[in-house]
């Protein structure tokens, strides 16, 4: 990872605290009046998608009532939900948006979440075997995990997981991996598994039995309206979600680099192990400002929707300690997503010819792999690539 | 508690024409709401799921809070004003000598406050209004701003009333010894009082610093020739600043038959406290002396350095705490188990209600409000007495 020295970690400590510190001064009737307005917007949108969907034997009715579901559960779940359980909310002293009530429209319990991703997520970012988000115990996207066959297939498990992504996220907290080496056992899981099944029954319930029960002689188009609203969101949120640590340039960290860590060194892991995709203001809504993961996870219950405005100021913190601020647009950072699964799932040494720009170290051995080699690795390696900066 | 039992108690006005009370009859019943209220919108109470969008259209219809019209505003002192409200039909009613909350948004902040009622329970049974009356808290984070926001027209956030019943019994003498602004639980028991034309002996004995300073001077006036056996001292006890006329005992032996009459106190502590001995040193039994603790102002302590009295109601443990460590360890090291994450201000996983008190957050330097609101126990201190929901 990138190096800071002690005093250097202190200074950026201060310089990100002050930033903070304005930030938190200044919160007030416009932050309010902002999230009421997405509230209202989400609102309109899930009542207009419900209201429109038993029409959805009429297929541009069937589009618009599910698209409507779709963005209506995106802006929940990011804007809304996963923002308000940061606490960003909290000093409105406002029941409804109450970091330790809210619950939020996705199978994931709000209790669970807030144990692995507002904890354990945003404490240890990307330290290898702390940060469970790290690739979700499904995918090797570094090597200091060993290499096993079963990598190989891991792009699959990529996909799943877009598809499934609440389900995923749902049962994250199983600890499946764990489990299954006798780390946990299941009986220690009894709760975890009791308020999944609880609420996972909610949203199943919700959308393919009770509002298609309640149109019935449509309850089909409803059923797949709503599946469709479900996976607009999954992919979305995945993809949005991977964005922010999976890219190319983004830092993961080891158990050790970490011990006894300064406040500083804190934010030096959250600046270097995030990452941004930039866009349009839309784009930025829909994302839940998860397109600035870097001011995210410096400022976490900071309102998101400030992100974009203190960017600028973060960026010339970066500069200033000689730290990458690993922004690019979403199709761009997307792609290097794809091509760092791709990269770990092969073994080490394939994966270090066929993709030298994840070798650690020096630049020097890339350049002068990728000049003298010649071949046929090499030759895959350059058409994977082309392919990969074609599909960006 | 309290609050459930005052529910019980209210009067339930308008509850059989409501919508509400049609559904409790002939619709599923409370529980079925409430079940279908979490599986379609993950909340207790699945009106609030619709408050967003009801709010925008008519603001009567906001469900979280009970919402009240502002008929009028009538300025009593220089620092009070009395604001006349049309609460929705479903508030329950009160009792006289209740309270209530006002629940208003300043600035993107909730806040809720409470305030006597300051009018009889019948004006709210006849024509659905009711009076509160507010004085300015120097220094004070809601009042200033509440007595210089609102006009008639807009609509505040009410609570259900709350607080012992105080209706007057038919018969029994009375003495009430009041100040400041602790003369509003008062107004609604004597006008309550006038409306059952009750003809007890009733002495009021009102302090206040000045003549302007009098509050529900007109509504005294009304009441004493409503109520013929009303005997009104007014006392300006700082009216001639080199003869201050504070509470003394020359205050209680002009009362007829002081031992015999029920005794009721409302004003600032000190008053209150001042008030209590004097009774009990004239020989009136502790068990006729009844009281409202009406804190003036923020009704906490507030010191210059961190430190002070910890208060944990759940379990109710008291520490001391000399301000050096954190709120989170000091629940600790009293044998609680909150619940906590990062320790370090991030993850909000130890974030737990505080009832009362102010708190430093140690990251920002930052002082809270003396409210009820949620804070991080990792890294705030406590700054005078604190209580927490823990």
């Amino acid at each position: 990872m990138q190096k800071l020295s002690e005093e250097q970690l202190e200074n950026l400590a201060q310089d990100l605290d002050a930033i903070r510190n304005e930030q938190m001064a200044d919160l007030g009737q416009k932050d309010a009046d902002y999230i009421r307005g997405i509230i209202r917007l989400h609102r309109t949108l899930e009542f207009g998608g419900r209201a429109l969907m038993p029409l959805g034997f009429i297929p541009p009715f069937f589009l618009a009532g599910m698209t409507s579901l779709g963005i209506a559960k995106i802006l929940e779940n990011m804007e809304i939900g996963h923002n308000v359980m940061h606490g960003q909310y909290d000093w409105m002293n406002d029941p409804e948006l109450n970091s330790q009530t809210y619950e939020w429209d996705t199978i994931c319990t709000a209790d669970s979440w807030k144990r692995t991703h507002n904890y354990e997520h945003h404490t240890y970012t990307n330290v290898i075997g702390k940060d469970r988000d790290y690739g979700y115990a499904v995918l090797r996207l570094e090597d200091e995990t060993p290499w096993k066959p079963m990598h190989l297939l891991q792009m699959i498990n990529f996909i799943n997981l877009s598809v499934f992504f609440q389900w995923g996220v749902g049962v994250h907290e199983l600890e499946f991996e764990k489990l299954r080496s006798g780390e946990v056992t299941l009986r220690e899981k009894a709760e975890f598994l009791r308020d999944f099944a609880r609420k996972g029954g909610r949203q199943v319930f919700k959308d393919y039995a009770f509002y298609p029960a309640l149109t019935l002689p449509v309850a089909p188009v409803v059923i797949a309206g709503n599946f469709g609203a479900n996976l607009i969101r999954n992919l979305w949120a995945s993809s949005v979600i991977f964005c922010g640590h999976f890219t190319e340039d983004a830092e993961s960290f080891t158990e050790e680099e970490c011990e006894n860590e300064s406040r500083g060194h804190w934010y030096l892991r959250q600046l270097t192990g995030s990452s941004n995709f930039t866009g349009l203001n839309w784009v930025y809504t829909l994302s839940g400002h998860l397109s600035h993961q870097i001011e995210h996870h410096v400022f976490p219950d900071i309102p998101a929707y400030r992100y974009r405005e203190i960017s600028p100021q973060v960026q010339a913190v970066c500069e200033k300690y000689g730290l990458h601020y690993n922004a690019d647009s979403f199709p761009r950072q997307y792609a290097t997503v794809l091509k760092r699964v791709t990269a770990f799932s092969l073994p080490d040494r394939m994966r270090e010819r066929l993709f030298p720009e994840f070798n650690e170290g020096d630049e020097q051995g890339k350049v002068a792999d990728r000049t003298t080699s010649t071949s046929l690795v090499s030759r895959l390696r350059n058409r994977v690539s082309s392919t990969l900066s074609v599909a960006a | 508690m309290q609050e459930s039992m005052n529910m019980e108690k209210g009067v339930d006005r308008g509850q059989g024409r409501s919508y509400r009370g049609v559904l409790a009859r002939v619709g599923p019943g409370r529980d079925t709401w409430r079940w279908l209220g979490q599986q379609l919108f993950n909340r207790e109470n699945p009106a609030m799921y619709f408050d967003p969008l009801l709010e925008s259209i008519n603001p009567l219809w906001a469900q979280r809070y009970i919402p009240a019209r502002v008929e009028a505003i009538e300025a009593e002192t220089h620092d009070s004003k009395t604001l006349t409200l049309r609460p929705a039909r479903r508030w329950g009613g009160f009792r006289a000598g209740q309270h209530l909350n006002l629940e208003v948004e300043k600035d993107g902040r909730w806040y809720s406050r409470p305030f006597s009622l300051s009018c009889s329970p019948s004006h709210w049974e006849q024509d659905g209004t009711i009076t509160v009356t507010i004085k300015k808290v120097a220094d004070g984070e809601v009042t200033p701003w509440l007595l210089e926001h609102f006009e008639p027209g807009d609509v505040i956030g009410i609570s259900r009333a709350y607080g012992e019943d105080h209706t007057p019994e038919p018969g029994r003498p009375m003495l009430f010894i009041t100040g400041g602004s602790g003369i509003t639980p008062v107004l609604s028991q004597l006008e309550a009082m006038a409306d059952r034309h009750l003809r007890n002996p009733v002495t009021l004995l009102y302090f206040v610093r000045t003549d302007a300073d009098v509050i529900g001077g007109r509504k005294l006036e009304a009441l004493a020739e409503r109520l013929p056996n009303l005997e009104l001292r007014i006392v300006a006890a700082e009216q001639d600043p080199q003869n201050p006329d504070h509470l003394g005992p020359h205050h209680l032996q002009a009362v007829e038959g002081l031992t015999e009459r029920d005794c009721f106190l409302c004003g600032p502590p000190g008053l209150m406290k001042h008030a209590q001995n004097l009774l009990a040193d004239a020989g009136v039994p502790e068990e006729k002396v009844s009281s409202t603790l009406f804190a003036v102002g923020p009704g906490v302590v507030v010191t210059e350095d961190a430190g002070g009295t910890v208060h944990f109601s759940r379990s109710d443990i008291t520490v001391e705490s000399a301000g050096d460590r954190r709120l989170l360890e000091e629940a600790e090291s009293a044998g609680l188990n909150p619940r906590y994450g990062c320790r370090m201000g991030i993850c909000h996983q130890c974030s737990c209600r505080k009832t009362s008190g102010i708190v430093i957050n140690q990251q920002t330097g930052q002082p809270s409000g003396y409210g009820e609101e949620t804070i991080q126990l990792c890294i705030n201190v406590p700054q005078g007495a604190v209580e927490l929901d823990l």
